[in-house]
Order: structure tokens, then C-alpha cells, then sequence
């Protein structure tokens, strides 16, 4: 008995030391792009959309898995793995649809930045420039371990919309029931969201990154099963905060008709939790989502673009030594913040095309995963099974087919 | 001439009658050579299907603009699915796009193109390119960009200096995947002069698999001295990976100090599981350093120390350091012991040779007997080793038997430590 309790103990104690990158990298998918996008999501179409997370789940645990997979069998990223693998051709495209991508999130973040900075009543230039000479010095003063700790415990600011959920007392009934019976509708704006939904859930940069952090924390293939939980309980964490925020949002916005312009609109779904207060707690909860995934998105692609093109990176490494590294990192911060402090823009707008710009990416950088996760040499027994593949090529097929549906629907 | 391997690439391969055999797929070079020679080309067929054939370099008659004719006829030719050969070196498998060691600039480097030398009728690797100019030639667009740059500015270091490393100073990371050893040995290449300091700096930047064919490929003394300068997660990652045998071989040669820190920091079991595998004398000492708090004068000592009995001559003494067999860390200071290991006290070389080798050894002590406890702390044997100028102490138990030596480096590490707490709680306080 005593005996048994010391083995789980120890399992515990390994779990806690391998957890974090499947975590961290949930908890900076729940970033501006995210919350806009679910709040859209809730106030525009109510319930009918949330059968999609069903299906979300279970692909962002398989797909994240198959980086982590990678990760641990290879030791390598996943840029590295495609450079290798493919040449330098679909290294530099893909790469390129890479730093596109992330700064299109960045922007978001940014524009999150901003709307809560016109929730707080601040001046919103003011508010960006700051934030962004912060996150800036962050990663040149290598501090960003440290702080990545307060972001990770300000995340618990979600768990007011879990809280709401409950206070606004939706029917759960109705909620049930279009979480498990899907709807499914043709028309522009419903696809649109739906390809925004997958694409913020389930972004490219995530797979890079969580990859990255795998290697870096150089866990071994016997710990493997550990690294897989932290990864499902990261996937599931992101999501059942989707659910709430769309909930939430269905339960209160979408009832009385209102629709999402502005972030004060979005703020409002928190009123029964916080009473007036609900907009100082949305501002709140949006600026540290948005910082955080602020400090991550451009520097992840700084790391993820020099080791595919095979420049020098890191932060250890003096401006002389690794010009790119410096200068990718610093252009996609300062294009992030600038578009934003572009005057008459809708910030709403921005979180929500960025995120329809990663899903329509998304199946790029699965295809070339899948490609690698299937190559035996690399990956020897830990090669995909077939299960695994249909799920995962379905997803690409999905959202391809979802993209050319919505492209005709603007013809 | 010189030719980039990019340009090779795909470019036709006929037959002697010109019939159209395949595209250059990649080519097969030796493992030997300082600059390795082409053996065969492997040319492919098909685009959805693809088959492979394998052709030695000695049937090539010549290189034509842009094709390469061969002295077979297209029937004689058998290709297959598969591109065996996974154990020989090719361009494009093994080097293009591949991450190698740039052994003279002690750094980790991708690589862009192969520049290629022909001469006679053999075609030589010669260089590396790991230029922005490699990068864009890989992607076609060389002629584009070329244009560009010079309306812009025609003596731009782009065009000028390519970024090209002599292949004599590349140490490929290619892993055989029957035997999964390197497929270039490196006992004969450069990365063998390189210090432990800067291998290890180099293995930092390699993922784990060629991180460890490239650490198995030294010889045990350098294995154990690039173990030494690892962090301790390092170490561990490594251990991980490790053979039993291989760990208490690289152990059982790194200096006791180090083996111990190493040792404290390892669980329980495992440290007992090296123990009983180490030979006993090295097991005893480190069991018995393993005793000591780490951050006290026994647990940074190291028992590898020169000690002289008092009965000996100068001239013994002298013949003892030239014969070198004990390998102490360092051998700035000779501690004098009695029969029962008693330390009586210490002299250096200086004073050894500038007196006559029949005197007793006695003679050439200093007149101070400086010596430290185990349990003394860091600072005290700083302090110390401040007041007398020396950089090195012999460590005594309370019989005054000579236990270890510490050196100034053993301390300096802890040291730095202590004095950036304080730095930063300076900096915190503001």
C-alpha cells in the first residue's frame, strides 16, 4: 500500500516536471484573437456553433500530440525537421506563410492591447507604444521566464467566464444539445466563423512552438506518456474556456440582440458576474492575454524562421552575432503595433481576420507535419498509426474544402 | 572549374547513344579524403513513381552545359524504388540542408550548397556555402537577386564574398543508421583539436542524436573532460542516454572533484550502481568526498594532489615530477607528508630546482604550513588563499593527515555565485 502511494507520488513529481509546454501553449492560444473570436462566436450565432468544439478537441489534442512526438523521437523543431526533410524551398514558403501569419496574431494582440485600453480609458497609441517597447526589452533583457509566471496566473481571469456560465444560467439543455448535434450551414458568415473558430483554436504557430518547447525541455521518449497528458489537459483546458465564452456570450449578447462592434460590447456578456464592473475586468483580462501572447508570437517566430533558414538565434547572442534573428523579431513587433495605431480601425475586425487567416493557413503547415510524423526514418516505430492519419487528414481536407467554400462565396 | 552542387542538381544524365536516362538526383562521395571525391551519381526517373540508379563516377564521359553523358546505354541501366546506400556519404542526403560542425570557427552552421571542384575527370567537394547567396541559389532566384544587388550597389559584399568554408574544417554530423556512428570518423579530421571548452559549447547547439554520435566519437579523456564542463542537467540528459559502461569510464576520468558534483547531485541508486562499478580506489575517494557538504572545503576539494615523503631527496622529488605518474590537477604546489600521510608542510618547482638535489626535501619547505579543515567553508579558504597568494590549499582532517587539494577554480565558481545574490539583492533593493 505504502509502496503504491510512493510510486503514484513519483509519478506526480515527473508530471509536474515534464508539464508546462502543452499548458503554457493552451493558455497563450486563449490570446486576443481567441477571446474576440469566441465572444463573435457566442453573440452572433448563439448555440449553433458549438457542436465544432467536439471536433476541435479531439484534432488540437491529435495535432498537438504529433508535435510533441516529433519533438521527443527527434529532438529536433519542427522548422529544422522541414529544412532537413523538404530543401530549402518549402522551408523559405512555408516560413514565409509562418511570420505572415504571426503577424496577423501579433496584430491581434495588439489591437487587443488597444481595445482594452480604450476600456480602461486610457489613450490607446500611449498604451500600445508601451506595451510594445515591454515586450521588446523582455526577451533583450531575458527576462521573459520570469514573467511568463504572472501571465500564467493572470490567466486565471478566464475563470470568470466559467464563473458567469453558471450565474447566467443558460438553458443547459439547449446547450447540450448543440454541443454533440451538429448543425451545419452553408452560408458565408457561418463559415467564415466556423474556419475563424478552427483557425484560433487550432493556429500554425502552436505547433511550432509547443515542438520547440519540447526539445528545449529535452524530455525523453520513457516520460513520453506524461509530456501526451500535458498536452490533453491543455487542449481540453483552452477549449472548455471556449465553450464558456461562447456560452456566456449566446446566453447574455446573442439573447437581447446585441452585436459584437467594439470591445465594450464583448465586456458586457461578464455583467452578471461583475455588475458595472464587467469592463474593467474584461479590459483586464484582455490586456494580460494579449500581452502575453504579445511576448511569445514574435519572438517563437524569430526562433522558429532562423533555425529553418539556418541563421544564428537566441537571445544570448549579441545584435553583431545574429542580426536576423534581432531584426525579424523587432519588424514583426513593431508592424504588430503600428497597423494598430492606425486611427479609425476596428480592433473587433482585426482579432477576427487574423484568426480566418490561420485557419485558411492551418492546413499548410499540417501537411508537411503529417509528411514528416508518417516518414519512418525519422520516426522509426513512433510513425503515425492509421487512425491517427485519418483524423489528421481529415482536418486538412476540412479546412481546404471550408476555404474554397468560402472564397466562392465571395464570387 | 568550379561548379555549386545546386547547379548540378536535376540537370539531364544521357546515355552514350543520347538517349535521356534520368535526372541527377545526388552523388555519392568518398568518406576518406581530405576533399572527397565523387564515386557514383545517383540519377531517378518518373515523377509520382520515382525509381533510382545508381552510377559510378568512372563510366561519366563528360559534363556538358546542362547534362551529364554517361558511357552506358539506357537498357543496361536497372533502376529500383529504393535509393539504398544509407551507409556511404551523398551530397544531398547527408550534407545539403544538414546542420555540421565548422571546426574552425568552433560554431554549429546549415548548409546551403556544396561547391564542387572538377578537375581532370574527377569531381571533388571542396567547399561548403552557408551564404544568404547559397540560400537564394537553392531557391532560383540567384539571377533575380543577383540583378537587384547590382543595379543597387555592384561591389556589395553579397556578390563579392561568397560565404564559403573549405570542407577540410567541416565536420559532418550524418549518422550511419546501421551502425549510428558517424559516417566520417573524426579521429583524423580537425574537430580533434578542438578544446573540450568549445566542444562542448558545439554539442549545446546539437539536438540530442548528433549531440551523442558526435560525443561518442572522441576518445574516453576528451569524453570525460567535455563531461566536465557540462551543467549538471546536461550531464543528466546525457547520462540518460548512456551506457553503464560508457558512464563509469567517462567517470571514472574526470577529476574526483568534478565526479563528486556530479555524483551529489545524481539519485541514490544510481550514484551506488556507478560506485560499485568504478575500481575501488577512485570509489573510495569519491564515497568519501561525496561525505562532505558541497559547499565546504571537502566537497570542492580534489584528492589528486602530488605529496612527497620527508625522507625523500630534491633530486628524488625531481625525478617523481618528471616521471608524472599520479596526474594530479595541478602541480604548482608538492605537499610533504610523513609515513602516516601527516602534512608537514609545501614547496613548489622554483624552489625544488634552485637547490641542490642531494639536500632532504625538507630543505625546500616553505616556512609556512598552510592547510584548511573539510568543513571550512568557501570564503574561508578565499580568504585565505587572498592572504598568502596562493592558489591552491592542501585540506587536512584533524590528525593533520592531507586529504585533498582545493584549487582557486574549485572556488571561483561558488564565489561568482555568492556575489551575484548580492548584486542582485543590491538591484532588488532599488
Amino acid at each position: 500500500m505504502k509502496n503504491r502511494f510512493k510510486t503514484y507520488r513519483k509519478r506526480i513529481l515527473i508530471f509536474l516536471a515534464i508539464m508546462g509546454p502543452g499548458i503554457i501553449t493552451a493558455n497563450v492560444d486563449n490570446d486576443a484573437g481567441g477571446i474576440a473570436t469566441y465572444s463573435v462566436c457566442g453573440a452572433h450565432f448563439g448555440y449553433s456553433l458549438l457542436w465544432s468544439f467536439i471536433p476541435i478537441i479531439f484534432a488540437l489534442i491529435i495535432i498537438q500530440e504529433m508535435c510533441s512526438r516529433m519533438a521527443v523521437v527527434t529532438g529536433k523543431g519542427l522548422a529544422d525537421l522541414i529544412r532537413e526533410e523538404f530543401g530549402v524551398r518549402i522551408t523559405f514558403y512555408s516560413m514565409i506563410i509562418l511570420i505572415l501569419a504571426n503577424i496577423g496574431n501579433t496584430m491581434a494582440n495588439f489591437a487587443g492591447i488597444a481595445a482594452s485600453a480604450q476600456l480602461f480609458g486610457i489613450s490607446k497609441s500611449l498604451l500600445v507604444i508601451l506595451s510594445a517597447v515591454f515586450v521588446w526589452f523582455l526577451v533583450l533583457k531575458g527576462t521573459y521566464k520570469s514573467v511568463e509566471k504572472v501571465f500564467l496566473v493572470a490567466c486565471l481571469f478566464y475563470v470568470t467566464y466559467i464563473i458567469s456560465g453558471f450565474i447566467v444560467k443558460p438553458d443547459w439543455n439547449e446547450v447540450v444539445a448543440n454541443v454533440v448535434k451538429p448543425k451545419i450551414e452553408f452560408s458565408r458568415p457561418y463559415v467564415f466563423m466556423l474556419i475563424g473558430l478552427i483557425g484560433t483554436t487550432i493556429a500554425p504557430w502552436m505547433q511550432f512552438y509547443q515542438q520547440a518547447s519540447v526539445v528545449e525541455k529535452d524530455i525523453k521518449i520513457k516520460d513520453y506518456a506524461y509530456n501526451r497528458l500535458d498536452v490533453i489537459i491543455g487542449s481540453f483546458v483552452v477549449n472548455i474556456v471556449a465553450i464558456f465564452i461562447v456560452v456566456v456570450c449566446a446566453a447574455t449578447l446573442f439573447k437581447s440582440g446585441i452585436r459584437i462592434e467594439t470591445a465594450s460590447d464583448a465586456a458586457i456578456a461578464l455583467r452578471p458576474l461583475a455588475g458595472n464592473y464587467c469592463y474593467l475586468l474584461f479590459a483586464a483580462g484582455l490586456f494580460n492575454a494579449s500581452l502575453f501572447a504579445a511576448s511569445i508570437l514574435p519572438l517563437s517566430t524569430a526562433y522558429t524562421v532562423c533555425e529553418g533558414m539556418g541563421w544564428e538565434l537566441g537571445v544570448n547572442k549579441k545584435f553583431r552575432e545574429a542580426p536576423q534573428f534581432y531584426w525579424l523579431y523587432s519588424v514583426i513587433i513593431i508592424i504588430g503595433a503600428a497597423f494598430i495605431l492606425i486611427p479609425n480601425i476596428n480592433f473587433v475586425k482585426i482579432m477576427l481576420v487574423t484568426q480566418v487567416a490561420n485557419g485558411i493557413l492551418l492546413p499548410f503547415v499540417l501537411i508537411l507535419m503529417l509528411l514528416l510524423v508518417n516518414k519512418k526514418r525519422l520516426m522509426g516505430e513512433y510513425a503515425n498509426s492509421a487512425f491517427y492519419n485519418v483524423i489528421s487528414w481529415f482536418v486538412v481536407v476540412a479546412m481546404i474544402l471550408l476555404t474554397i467554400i468560402l472564397l466562392f462565396s465571395y464570387f | 572549374m568550379f561548379i555549386y552542387f545546386s547547379h548540378l542538381v536535376n540537370i539531364e544524365v544521357l546515355d552514350k547513344d543520347d538517349k535521356l536516362v534520368g535526372r541527377l538526383y545526388d552523388i555519392i562521395v568518398g568518406q576518406a579524403e581530405i576533399y572527397p571525391k565523387a564515386i557514383s551519381l545517383i540519377v531517378y526517373q518518373g515523377i509520382f513513381k520515382r525509381r533510382y540508379a545508381i552510377i559510378p563516377w568512372g563510366l561519366v564521359i563528360e559534363k556538358l552545359d546542362n547534362a551529364i553523358r554517361i558511357n552506358l546505354s539506357l537498357d543496361e541501366i536497372k533502376f529500383s524504388l529504393l535509393e539504398n546506400n544509407r551507409d556511404k556519404l551523398a551530397l544531398k542526403r547527408d550534407i545539403l540542408d544538414q546542420q555540421v560542425v565548422d571546426t574552425y570557427n568552433h560554431n554549429v552552421i546549415r548548409v546551403n550548397d556544396a561547391h564542387l571542384l572538377i578537375v581532370d575527370k574527377d569531381l571533388m567537394l571542396a567547399h561548403v556555402d552557408i551564404g544568404a547567396r547559397g540560400f537564394i541559389r537553392r531557391l532560383s532566384f540567384e539571377k533575380i537577386v543577383d540583378l537587384i544587388v547590382r543595379i543597387f550597389n555592384k561591389n556589395s559584399a553579397y556578390l563579392t564574398k561568397e560565404k564559403l568554408i573549405s570542407w577540410k574544417n567541416i565536420q559532418p554530423l550524418s549518422i550511419n543508421p546501421v551502425s549510428k556512428t558517424l559516417k566520417i570518423n573524426v579521429s583524423q579530421r580537425q574537430i580533434n583539436d578542438i578544446h573540450p571548452v568549445d566542444l562542448s559549447e558545439i554539442m549545446l547547439d546539437l539536438d540530442r542524436k548528433h549531440r551523442l554520435a558526435l560525443f561518442r566519437e572522441f576518445n574516453t579523456a576528451t569524453k570525460s573532460a567535455i563531461f566536465s564542463i557540462l551543467d549538471f542537467p546536461q550531464q543528466k540528459s546525457f547520462l540518460d542516454e548512456l551506457s553503464d559502461k560508457e558512464s563509469v569510464e567517462i567517470i571514472s576520468n574526470m577529476p574526483s572533484d568534478e565526479a563528486a558534483d556530479l555524483l551529489d547531485e545524481l539519485p541514490r541508486d544510481h550514484v551506488n550502481k556507478i560506485l560499485t562499478a568504478l575500481e575501488t580506489p577512485k570509489a573510495k575517494k569519491l564515497s568519501t568526498l561525496l561525505g562532505y557538504k558541497s559547499e565546504s572545503a571537502g566537497g570542492l576539494m580534489t584528492t589528486e594532489f602530488f605529496a612527497l615523503l620527508q625522507q625523500m631527496t630534491i633530486g628524488d622529488a625531481l625525478e617523481l615530477v618528471k616521471l608524472d605518474i599520479s596526474k594530479p590537477e595541478t602541480m604548482q604546489y608538492m605537499y610533504i607528508v610523513d609515513d602516516k600521510a601527516h602534512l608537514l608542510g609545501f614547496t613548489n618547482l622554483r624552489k625544488l630546482i634552485s637547490l641542490d638535489p642531494k639536500e632532504n626535501i625538507l630543505k625546500a619547505k616553505f616556512r609556512k604550513n598552510l592547510y584548511i579543515y573539510p568543513e571550512d567553508g568557501v570564503k574561508e579558504v578565499a580568504v585565505l588563499m587572498d592572504k598568502y597568494k596562493v592558489n591552491v590549499l592542501p585540506v587536512v582532517n584533524e590528525e593533520k593527515i592531507l586529504q585533498g587539494i582545493i584549487t582557486i577554480d574549485d572556488i571561483l565558481d561558488h564565489l561568482i555565485n555568492i556575489a551575484w545574490r548580492k548584486r542582485s539583492k543590491k538591484t532588488a533593493a532599488i
